[in-house]
C-alpha cells in the first residue's frame, strides 16, 4: 500500500462507520459509545469492550427536537437525532465522563429513550491533590464494577495491556504531529483531522496497526513545500474536515490544533505510576486540558507554546454554537493572545454546518489582515 | 402587562423580606468597613454554613444577579460583558455577573450599596459550567483576592457513593485549612454545630411551609417565591430561622382560615426551571382566569435536611445533592419530584420555561412533561424565554400560549364537574 491507501483506509473507516460497528455488533463485540475525551476508554478496553466515540456529523433533526432544546451544541442534537433513528443500536452502553452540562443531560436523555444495558457517568476531579487522585482511582474502579455487571472481566493485566496500546497510538499521532510542526507531513491538516476521526471508530488495534504500516511512507514521500500562513486551530470537537478545507485552499496551512478531536486527545500518551489504575489516573490528571477542566489563564501558556513550538501566526477558534465551556473562556484568551501578538477569529459551527459563504469573507478578512 | 414587572405579593412577611434583604447587604458592606474578610461563593453548598461559623462574611453574586434584573440593571451589565466577548449564548448570570464587576460596582444608582470587593474566592470546580467559569473569569477580575480552588464531584443523587462522600468531606476540611491560613479566623466546631442545627431547622421550617400548599384554596403562591433569599444567603443564621418562623405562622393561619390567594382559585399551576427574575408578574398573570401557582421545582433544592449529629460530613452530602437535585445529573430523581409535588398539590397544569440561560434545568423537561401527561394526566405548556434576559422573552407568545393553556385546563375541569354532578 502506498500513502494514498493508506489514508483512504482512514477515510473509508469514517465514512463506513455506522456498518462497520454494527457489524462488529453482529459478530460478538460489544461496544460502548462515549461523547467526550475525557472518557477513560483503556478501562473500557480493559474491561473486554471496544469504546467508540458517538459521532453528530450532518443530520436534519427533527425528532430530537421534541426532547431537547434547541439551544444545545450541534453535536449533541445530531446525535441525539441519529440515536432515536435507530443509527446506534449496536451500542451496549454509555459511559461518559462529566465534562460538560450538555453532555451530561443528554446521555441522561439517551437514558430514557434508547435502550441499552447500561449508562454510567464519571464524576472527574477537578484538583490534581493526593486525595483527588483517590477519589478518581475510585471513581474507576466504580466502573469496572459496572462493566462487570454487563459481563465485563477486568484484571490488572488487561489495563496494563490496554494502557500500551494506547499509548502506542497516541504515540504514533503525535509523531504526525511533531512532523506537521516541522512541516514535514506529506499530507494535508484535513487528511490529519480524518486520521484522527478514524481512531474513534476503529478497534484499537487495527488502527495502530494501520498506522504503524503507514509510518514506513512517511518518510520517502518528499513533503510539500510550506507555504501561505501557519494557523492554529481550537475549539471543542470539530467533526467535518470542511473548515480546514477552505483554509487550505487559501493557500494556507493549519499547523497546529487545541482540539478534542486532535491534540487534547492524544496528549500525553501515558502517565506514570507503579500500577496501571495510578498510570490511568496520572495521565488525565497531566491531560492536556479542555476550557471544561480548567480556567483561561491556565490555557494561555500552553496555546503560547503550541504557538511556539508549530509557529502558527494566527487562531481560528472553531466552536459548536452554545458550547460553553469554550465560549466562557474566549474572551480572556483571545485578549492574552492579542497582548502578545496573536490575532485570532471566531467560528461558530452551526446546524446548517458551516455557512460558506459568511466564513469565507470573514476568513478572507483575517488572512488579509495577518498577511498585511 | 408589561414585559418586566413585580409580582403582588399578599403575605405581610413576604413583604418584610425587603429589610431582610436590605440587612444582608447593608453588612456585606459593613464587613469590608470593619475588617471582616468576604468571600464570594457560588450558592447551594456548605461553604455558607462554614463561613457563618467562622465570622466571615459570604457573599452570592448567583444572588446578585436577580438583584440586578429586578432593578433594571441587567440589560446595562449584558452590554458590557458582551462588549467584552461574551457570547449572548452564554447563562444570564454569568453575563451579568461579569459585566456588573466590570462595571462600576458600588456607584450611584447601583441598588443596595452594590456588592464589597473580595477578599476571599471560593472559586468552583463542580456543579454547572457557568457557575465554574463565572468564579474563573472572577478571579481574573480581582487578582488580589485569595483563591480557594473548590471540587466537588457532579453525581447524581442516586449515585453517591462513599467515595463521592470522602471526597467531598475531605473538600470540606480543605475549605477551613484555607480559610483558617488565610483570614486568620478559626473554626470553633461546637458553632459549627449550632450552625448547622439552625441550618436544618430552617429546611424544616421551609418544608413545613411549603406543606401549607396543600392547603385548598393555597395560602401563598409563587408570586412570593422570594422568601427563598433566606435560603440562598442566611442559611445558618437565626434570620433565617426567625424570618422563616413568621412565615409559617401567617402561612398556618392563612390556611387554617381559607384564605386563599385569590378569591376563586381555580385552576392550580406548576412552575419548572427559574423564574423570569426581571418579571415576577408573571406569576400573578394566570389569577384573572382563576390559576395559582402552587408549587414550583426549584424549591425542592431548599428541603435537604442536614444530619447535625456529624456536621462536616452533613455539609459534604448537602454540596453533592444540591446541583444534583435540580439539574440533568438526575433527571429521573427530578422526574418523580416533580411528579410528587403534582400529585402532593393537587395540581391541574404546569407551565415549563423553556430556559435559553439554564441548559442544565431545561435538559429532561420534555421527559418530565410526557411523564406528567401519561403517569396523572396532567398537561404542561412551554414558555420559550431566559431568567435573565428580557430579550429573550416575547410577551405576545407568552400570552398567547398562557391564555390557551388556561382556557384548556378550564374547559377540562368543567367537563369534569360536569361528568361528576
Ligand atoms: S463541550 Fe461544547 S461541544 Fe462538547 S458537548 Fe459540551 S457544549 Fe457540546
Ligand atoms: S442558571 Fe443554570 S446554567 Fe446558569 S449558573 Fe445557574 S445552574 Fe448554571
Amino acid at each position: 500500500m502506498d500513502l494514498g491507501a493508506y489514508l483512504s483506509r482512514f477515510s473509508q473507516a469514517v465514512r463506513d462507520k455506522p456498518n462497520n460497528l454494527r457489524k462488529a455488533s453482529e459478530c460478538g463485540e460489544r461496544i460502548i459509545g462515549y461523547f467526550c475525551t475525557y472518557t477513560p476508554v483503556e478501562i473500557i478496553h480493559a474491561c473486554g469492550f471496544l469504546p467508540i466515540r458517538i459521532w453528530g456529523g450532518q443530520v436534519e433533526v427533527d425528532r430530537a427536537y421534541s426532547l431537547v432544546p434547541n439551544f444545545i451544541c450541534p453535536y449533541m442534537r445530531f446525535s441525539m437525532e441519529r440515536a432515536l433513528k435507530g443509527e446506534f443500536d449496536f451500542l451496549t452502553g454509555i459511559i461518559q465522563g462529566y465534562t460538560c452540562d450538555v453532555a451530561c443531560g443528554l446521555m441522561n436523555i439517551w437514558k430514557g429513550h434508547i435502550g441499552m444495558q447500561m449508562y454510567h457517568s464519571i464524576a472527574l476531579p477537578y484538583n490534581d491533590s493526593a486525595e483527588s487522585r483517590e477519589f478518581f482511582a475510585s471513581a474507576l474502579k466504580e466502573t469496572v464494577i459496572r462493566l462487570r455487571d454487563i459481563g465485563g472481566t477486568f484484571s490488572e493485566q488487561a489495563l496494563h495491556e490496554s494502557l500500551a496500546l494506547y499509548e502506542q497510538i497516541r504515540c504514533r499521532v503525535l509523531n504526525l504531529y511533531e512532523m506537521r510542526y516541522a512541516g514535514a507531513l506529506p499530507f494535508s491538516a484535513a487528511d490529519l483531522l480524518t486520521i484522527v476521526h478514524a481512531g474513534f471508530v476503529m478497534r484499537p488495534e487495527e488502527y495502530s496497526a494501520l498506522l504503524e504500516g503507514m509510518e514506513n511512507h512517511l518518510d520517502t514521500d518528499t513533503p510539500p513545500e510550506p507555504r501561505g500562513i501557519p494557523i492554529l486551530i481550537s475549539g471543542s470537537l470539530l467533526e467535518d474536515p470542511a473548515l480546514i478545507e477552505i483554509i487550505e485552499g487559501y493557500g494556507h496551512r493549519v499547523v497546529a490544533d487545541d482540539l478534542c478531536t486532535g491534540l487534547r486527545h492524544f496528549s500525553p500518551p501515558s502517565g506514570s505510576g507503579t500500577i496501571p489504575l495510578d498510570r490511568l489516573v496520572d495521565r488525565y490528571m497531566n491531560r492536556f486540558p479542555c476550557p471544561s477542566r480548567v480556567r483561561a489563564a491556565q490555557r494561555v501558556p500552553l496555546l503560547m507554546e503550541l504557538i511556539g513550538r508549530s509557529g502558527a501566526r494566527g487562531v481560528v477558534f472553531a466552536f459548536q454554537k452554545f458550547c460553553t465551556p469554550h465560549l466562557a473562556d474566549y474572551p480572556i484568551v483571545s485578549q492574552a493572545l492579542r497582548s502578545r501578538g496573536i490575532p485570532s477569529i471566531v467560528i461558530e459551527m452551526e446546524e446548517t454546518g458551516i455557512m460558506e459563504g459568511q466564513l469565507r469573507t470573514r476568513l478572507e478578512t483575517f488572512f488579509s489582515m495577518l498577511e498585511a | 402587562m408589561d414585559k418586566t414587572g413585580k409580582s403582588t405579593k399578599r403575605l405581610t412577611t413576604a413583604r418584610e423580606l425587603n429589610t431582610v434583604v436590605l440587612d444582608y447587604y447593608l453588612e456585606c458592606a459593613r464587613a469590608r468597613h470593619e475588617g471582616r474578610p468576604v468571600g464570594w461563593m457560588p450558592p447551594m453548598n456548605g461553604a455558607i454554613e462554614v463561613f457563618y461559623a467562622m465570622d466571615l462574611q459570604p457573599v452570592f453574586p448567583e444572588n446578585w444577579s436577580p438583584v440586578c434584573a429586578a432593578f433594571g440593571l441587567a440589560p446595562d451589565n449584558f452590554e458590557r460583558s458582551e462588549k467584552m466577548g461574551y457570547s449572548p449564548d452564554l447563562c444570564g448570570y454569568l453575563r451579568n455577573i461579569v459585566g456588573y464587576v466590570h462595571g462600576d460596582m458600588n456607584g450611584e444608582g447601583v441598588p443596595l450599596g452594590g456588592l464589597p470587593e473580595p477578599d476571599l474566592l471560593i472559586s468552583f470546580g463542580g456543579g454547572c459550567i457557568p457557575a465554574m467559569k463565572i468564579f474563573q473569569i472572577l478571579e481574573q477580575r480581582f487578582p488580589g483576592a485569595k483563591v480557594f480552588s473548590a471540587d466537588l464531584p457532579q453525581v447524581a443523587v442516586e449515585d453517591i457513593r462513599e467515595h463521592h462522600v470522602k471526597y467531598a468531606v475531605s473538600e470540606m476540611e480543605r475549605l477551613i485549612e484555607f480559610l483558617t491560613e488565610t483570614t486568620g479566623h478559626t473554626m470553633d466546631y461546637d458553632r459549627l454545630k449550632e450552625v448547622v442545627e439552625v441550618s436544618d431547622r430552617a429546611c424544616e421550617l421551609w418544608d413545613e411551609i411549603m406543606s401549607y400548599r396543600r392547603y385548598l384554596p393555597v395560602p401563598f403562591s409563587a408570586a412570593e417565591i422570594g422568601i427563598m433569599f433566606v435560603m440562598v444567603t442566611r442559611q445558618g443564621t437565626r434570620t433565617a430561622v426567625d424570618f422563616l418562623t413568621r412565615m409559617r405562622d401567617e402561612v398556618r393561619e392563612r390556611a387554617e382560615a381559607g384564605r386563599g390567594v385569590i378569591e376563586d382559585e381555580k385552576i392550580r399551576l406548576f412552575w419548572d426551571n427559574i423564574p423570569l427574575w426581571y418579571n415576577m408578574g408573571l406569576f400573578n398573570y394566570f389569577e384573572k382566569m382563576g390559576g395559582v401557582f402552587v408549587a414550583e421545582t426549584y424549591s425542592a433544592a431548599w428541603s435537604l435536611r442536614l444530619d447535625t449529629r456529624n456536621p462536616i460530613e452533613a455539609l459534604a452530602r448537602k454540596s453533592l445533592m444540591s446541583y444534583s437535585l435540580v439539574s440533568c445529573l438526575s433527571i429521573d430523581r427530578r422526574r418523580e419530584m416533580v411528579l410528587k409535588a403534582c400529585r402532593d398539590y393537587a395540581i391541574d397544569g404546569a407551565v415549563f420555561h423553556r430556559n435559553k440561560s439554564c441548559v442544565p434545568i431545561t435538559l429532561g423537561q420534555a421527559d418530565i412533561q410526557q411523564a406528567l401527561l401519561s403517569e396523572l394526566g396532567v398537561p404542561s405548556v412551554t414558555i420559550d424565554a431566559c431568567h435573565m434576559d428580557a430579550r429573550n422573552f416575547s410577551l405576545a407568545q407568552f400570552q398567547t400560549r398562557a391564555d390557551a393553556f388556561m382556557e384548556m385546563l378550564l374547559e377540562k375541569k368543567r367537563l369534569k364537574t360536569d361528568r361528576t354532578s
